[in-house]
Formats: C-alpha cells, sequence, structure tokens
C-alpha cells in the first residue's frame, strides 16, 4: 500500500471523484505530508481573495453602502478566518478518524485528512467569488458547492475509509451534525469578536 | 369506534391523530410559504386583513405548533405509553374526545387568528375563550395518559413517557399561568401581568413551549421510535435518565435570554445566559445516545427509509441545541436578536428537527397500523432529500440575511450616527426572502409527497388488531 497522494488525485476528484475516492482507498498517506503539501494551500484560498475583494470594493451586505474596512482590521480578519480553516479541517479529521472505531472505518489519519481536504476543496475553490465581495452573490455560488461537497462527504466515508454504504451514511451524517455545529460556532464566534470591536464599527 | 376490549391496544384513534397531523402540516407550512412571499411582494394580500402578515404569520405557528405538532405527539404518546405499559388506553373515549376536540380548537383558533383576535403574546395568541378550551382538553389528554401510566402491567415507566409525562405537565402549568387575563369582551381579554412581569413570564412560557413541548415531547418520540426502528435497545438508558432529569431542572431558567438588553434586571438576564449555555449539557447528553444507539444499527438502513430521517433529524438537533445556547450569550445576542438569524435557528429545529423526526416517526407507524408495506419506498426517498434540501436552504439563507441586518443596523458613522435606514435594510432583504421562499415551496413538497404516500398506504385499510403481549414476570405490576 502507497504511502503518497499525488496533486492529480485532488483535480480528478473535481470531475471524476468516486474514482479519485477509489484511488485514495488505496494509499496510506502520512498526514503531515498531505496537510502541508496540499491542504495549507487549498485553505489560504478564501482568506485571499476575501482580502484582495473586501480591501478594493468592501463588502456589499445589502444596502447601497459597501462595508469597507480598514486595511490593518481586514488583515487581521483574513488571518483568523484563516486559522479558523485551518483549526475545523484539522479538528473535522480528529473527530473523523476518531469515530471511525463506532463506525467501522479506516482509522488511518492520512485518510482522514486527504478525505476531508477533497470534500473541502470545490468551497476553497469556489471562494473565488469572495473577490466579488457581495454577501448574496456569494451565496447563490456557496450554497450549490456545499450540497455538492455534502454530497462528496456521502460518497467518500464509505470508499475512502472502507466501511459498508449504509455504515458510512450513518458517519457522514454524524459528520455533517458536527459540520454545522463548527458552522454556527463560527458565525457566533465572528458576531462576539465583532461587538469586541474587531472589524466594522458597531454601535454597541 | 373500535370495541373496548382488555388485550387490543387501541390505535384506530392514533391513526386519526396521524392524518389530523398531516392536514395541519400541509396548511400550516403552506401559510408559511405565502407569508413569506408577502415579505417580497407585499401586494399579495391583496388589502384583505385575513390575508395579511400579521394575521397569517400566528396562524402558521399556531398550525404547526399545535396542529401539526401536538396532533403528531397525541398519537406518538397513545401508541408508545399502551406499549410500553403493556395495556390498552386508559379510557379510551376520553382519548377520541382529546382527538376531535383539538382539532376543532386549532380550526376555530386558527379562524380566530384570521379575524384578528390576538393577546399580542407569541405563540399564546389565542384569545381568553381557546385558552380555557385548550387546558380542559389537556387536562383530558393528562388523564388518558397518567390513567394508561397508573394501570399498567409492567413495573418500570420507560424513559419516554418521562418525556411525554413532562410534556403534559409543564404545558399545562406554563399554558394556565401565562393565559391568566381579565377578558373584556368574547374576543378580547388584558393579561393579569403589566410591563416587566408580563414579559417575563410571556417568555417563561414562550422559552418553555419550545423546551417540553418541541424538545421535551418530541424527544419522548425519539426515546421510544429511534431504538424500535433500530431493534436495539437505548445505548444508555443510565444516561437517559440523568439527561432527563437535567434538562428538566436546567430548561425552565432559560427564558429570560429572549430579553436580553430589555428593561429587566441585568442578573436575571445573566441568569437566563447562564442556564442556557448548561441546558447544552443535557441536551446533548440525548444527541449521544441516540447517535450511539443508531450507529449499531446500520443494517436497518438497507430496509428502512424512514430511519434516514431520524438520523438526520438528530444532526440537526445537534445544531439548534447548540446554536441556541450560543445565542444566548449577550456579545452574539446583540447582533442577532430581532434578525432573521433567529428565524433561521428556529427552523434548524422546527424543520431539521421536529418535522424530520415527526416523518420518520410517520413512515415507521402507519405501516405497522395497518399492516401493509408503505406504498412507495422510492417516494419516501425522494422525500428524504427534499427535505434535506428545503431545510438547508432555509437555514443558511437566514444565517446570511440575520447577520447582514445584524450589522447594518448596528453600524454607525465616525460621529456615531447610524450608517443605513431600517427601511433600506429591508427592502435589500428581497433575494434572501426568495431563496427562503424556494427552500419553503421544496419542503413543502416533500410533505405533500409523504401525504400521498401515507394515504395510498393507508387507503382501504383497518387498523390491526394488535393483542397486548405476555408481561415477563420479572418486570411485572406485583
Amino acid at each position: 500500500m502507497g504511502t503518497e497522494i499525488y496533486s492529480h488525485l485532488l483535480i480528478r476528484s473535481l470531475y471524476q471523484p468516486i474514482d479519485a475516492f477509489q484511488e485514495l482507498a488505496k494509499v496510506e498517506p502520512s498526514p503531515m505530508g498531505v496537510l502541508f503539501r496540499y491542504t495549507i494551500w487549498l485553505l489560504l484560498l478564501p482568506p485571499i481573495f476575501s482580502l484582495i475583494g473586501a480591501a478594493n470594493f468592501g463588502w456589499r451586505l445589502g444596502a447601497d453602502e459597501p462595508l469597507l474596512l480598514p486595511t490593518n482590521s481586514l488583515v487581521l480578519i483574513s488571518i483568523g478566518y484563516f486559522l479558523a480553516l485551518v483549526f475545523g479541517l484539522i479538528t473535522t479529521a480528529i473527530i473523523s478518524s476518531w469515530m471511525a472505531a463506532t463506525y467501522g472505518a479506516s482509522a488511518n489519519f492520512g485518510k482522514h485528512v486527504a478525505l476531508i481536504t477533497i470534500v473541502g476543496e470545490p468551497l476553497a475553490i469556489a471562494s473565488v467569488i469572495h473577490l466579488f465581495p457581495d454577501v448574496f452573490v456569494n451565496l447563490l455560488v456557496l450554497i450549490p458547492t456545499m450540497m455538492w461537497s455534502m454530497y462528496l462527504l456521502y460518497k467518500g466515508v464509505p470508499i475512502v475509509l472502507d466501511t459498508p454504504p449504509e455504515r458510512g451514511m450513518l458517519m457522514a451524517s454524524s459528520l455533517v451534525g458536527w459540520l454545522l455545529v463548527a458552522a454556527v460556532s463560527l458565525l457566533g464566534l465572528s458576531m462576539a469578536l465583532w461587538t469586541l470591536g474587531v472589524g466594522p464599527l458597531l454601535g454597541v | 369506534m373500535e370495541a373496548v376490549t382488555n388485550n387490543v391496544y387501541h390505535d384506530k384513534v392514533v391513526i386519526r391523530l396521524i392524518q389530523f397531523s398531516i392536514v395541519w402540516a400541509l396548511a400550516a407550512m403552506g401559510a408559511g410559504v405565502y407569508i413569506s412571499a408577502e415579505l417580497i411582494w407585499p401586494g399579495i394580500d391583496f388589502g384583505q386583513f385575513w390575508l395579511s402578515f400579521g394575521r397569517l404569520r400566528p396562524l402558521h405557528t399556531n398550525g404547526i405548533i399545535f396542529g401539526f405538532g401536538v396532533s403528531a405527539l397525541m398519537a406518538t404518546a397513545f401508541y408508545s405509553v399502551q406499549r410500553t405499559s403493556h395495556v390498552p388506553l386508559f379510557a379510551p373515549k376520553l382519548a377520541w374526545f382529546c382527538c376531535y376536540a383539538w382539532q376543532l380548537l386549532v380550526l376555530t383558533g386558527g379562524l380566530s387568528l384570521l379575524a384578528g383576535w390576538n393577546t399580542s403574546k407569541e405563540y399564546a395568541e389565542l384569545e381568553w375563550p381557546f385558552d380555557i378550551v385548550i387546558a380542559v382538553i389537556w387536562v383530558c389528554f393528562g388523564v388518558v395518559f397518567f390513567g394508561t401510566i397508573a394501570t399498567r402491567k409492567i413495573k418500570p415507566i420507560y424513559i419516554s413517557n418521562w418525556f411525554y409525562g413532562a410534556l403534559i405537565i409543564v404545558i399545562a402549568m406554563l399554558h394556565i399561568v401565562n393565559n391568566l387575563a381579565i377578558p373584556v369582551s368574547i374576543g378580547k381579554s388584558y393579561s393579569l401581568y403589566a410591563g416587566a412581569q408580563d414579559a417575563v413570564v410571556q417568555w417563561w412560557y414562550g422559552h418553555n413551549a419550545v423546551g417540553f413541548l418541541l424538545t421535551g415531547g418530541f424527544l419522548g418520540m425519539m426515546y421510544y421510535f429511534l431504538p424500535k426502528h433500530a431493534e436495539r435497545p437505548i445505548w444508555s438508558y443510565r444516561l437517559s435518565v440523568v439527561a432527563f432529569w437535567a434538562f428538566t431542572y436546567s430548561y425552565i431558567w432559560a427564558g429570560p435570554h429572549h430579553l436580553h438588553y430589555n428593561s429587566i434586571p441585568e442578573w436575571v438576564q445573566s441568569l437566563g445566559m447562564v442556564m442556557s449555555i448548561v441546558l447544552l449539557a443535557p441536551s446533548w447528553a440525548t444527541l449521544i445516545n441516540g447517535v450511539m444507539t443508531v450507529s449499531t444499527a446500520w443494517e436497518k438502513l438497507r430496509t428502512d427509509p424512514a430511519l434516514k430521517f431520524i438520523v438526520l433529524s438528530l444532526a440537526f438537533y445537534g445544531l439548534a441545541t447548540f446554536e441556541g445556547p450560543m445565542m444566548s450569550l449577550r456579545s452574539v445576542n446583540v447582533v442577532s436578536h430581532f434578525t432573521d438569524w433567529t428565524i433561521g435557528h428556529v427552523h434548524s429545529g422546527a424543520l431539521g428537527w421536529n418535522a424530520m423526526i415527526t416523518y420518520g416517526t410517520f413512515y415507521f407507524m402507519v405501516p405497522r397500523l395497518v399492516g401493509r408495506e408503505l406504498h412507495s419506498v422510492r417516494l419516501a426517498n425522494i422525500h428524504f432529500w427534499l427535505a434535506l434540501a428545503g431545510t438547508m436552504l432555509y437555514i443558511v439563507s437566514m444565517w446570511a440575511a440575520g447577520v447582514s441586518q445584524g450589522l447594518l443596523w448596528l453600524s454607525v458613522d465616525n460621529i456615531g450616527e447610524l450608517s443605513f435606514s431600517f427601511k433600506d435594510i429591508m427592502a435589500s432583504m428581497a433575494p434572501y426572502y426568495g431563496l427562503r421562499l424556494v427552500a419553503g415551496l421544496i419542503f413543502l413538497s416533500g410533505t405533500a409527497l409523504m401525504a400521498f404516500n401515507l394515504f395510498m398506504t393507508l387507503k382501504g385499510q383497518h387498523a390491526t388488531r394488535v393483542s397486548v403481549p405476555a408481561v415477563d414476570p420479572a418486570y411485572g405490576v406485583s
């Protein structure tokens, strides 16, 4: 069994995800290798796009006037965004490998990191829409992408982690539960930071 | 009506309640879809008062909670209490009375809301004559339920019955205390409480109606039907009992988080916030218990389409019970309060948890009640994906709308003046409301598919006669 995954696997997962999952199932990659060679670079995309978009055009939340923030504040938000994404991906991979025993799935941590990277990859690429920082337009692009990512999760878990499809469905649903909680935590954390003075000037 | 015998379960009343529940789901969700369209095109009330948002909105919430929700809870409570007590229903005629009187109440109460009778208390909008009728029917519900438990042939009282019992007792207490009022005419009354006290009592009621009806009652459903679906005992019975008492103790304090930054004492707000955070522990203890119970029963997913609904409902239960305590934090609430984020939060619970677990339970019960296969497993599977897509789209669109609203109307310029007007902010929300309308239509179409599927399953069938099984002497009432 090989220990390397190659960049073509990540590209292939975009148009032939099932084949890519089957290929990934045959290797036992090193978690650090996957993380530093592929994952981190993908996770850099959303904060970079967001920084460029917000600095040049300002976020449009719905009102006519865009919300323009000072550059140092935007850099701080983007760094926070990046750290939150890295933290989210690693904790998701840890939780996924922790769940593996319950659902009879492979416990190889590298596989979990690689699987979560492939599941999140379409979202990282679609974050190019942050260059056009209008919340509604972003939503229109990111909601279908999120559904595609959920499809990848449900399809990928049983194949990559070698567990029956029904058991994989249960594990994927548990991960969806965790991801929903993580998403809303990110939202809550951002709100709390904003009210504490990081971000837009609020009257609180 | 079925013959009263001593050894056959009373299931006809259960079937009738399920049918009513589905009718109310369609009507009340239809009203919800209509008012979501009104937020985009206000002119579609056609100048009719009864079609206005202010009158249709309480019809939507009351129809869902009292029509769809309570009918489903009565149906599942009557079904499960007989089977966990090993006796037929106590006072079956009273159960039939509860069934029909409740439907009449929801129908006439709904019409009164359309006519403009409204106490202005959220989720307690019905005026005093209806409140009295609710109290009477609720006591009858309690007599049937606790009478069945009192005459049980099996000694332990199974955990689902504790949750249903808490639902009946606590809702009676909340409903009576919150609705104490001085009537001035048949359609108008004034609350016995004034000012801040009225607000505190109202949200003690409002939050615990969510707690003991939409959470506790449906947990009763989960604790009976999930192990039944999975054909496994609950993962940890001890944990379920600990979670029940912790849940019952901590929920009742959390109401003041609805009144952050209002004219109630700050310590009351802080107490509500702290108890809301504490509530996370029993909520997630139940979540873990449910997830672990179903995790060993994965083979059942091959043959049972309904189990998927229950699995997913647990994920949304986890989301809603995490999101709620988080939104009770004052630093989050200052942005989220009065925005559509709250509406999204309510619907992650109402669509993702309450409706999904009820659908899963109905798909389980109906074929068994009439002794035949579900009409179409394929339609049930399509319904599952429609329900998931509708719920996700609803939540995400309301998250985006809510956060945008919160930030925009708290934005101030350099001299401390508000940057945007309320009117302009609301006018810019139409695209999000469009997404929400689509989400509602998707969810409603799934519900309509289920209604058709279950109608075809029930068509021309009669309730099968299920005999009460013998009780193991080790567990029998001595």
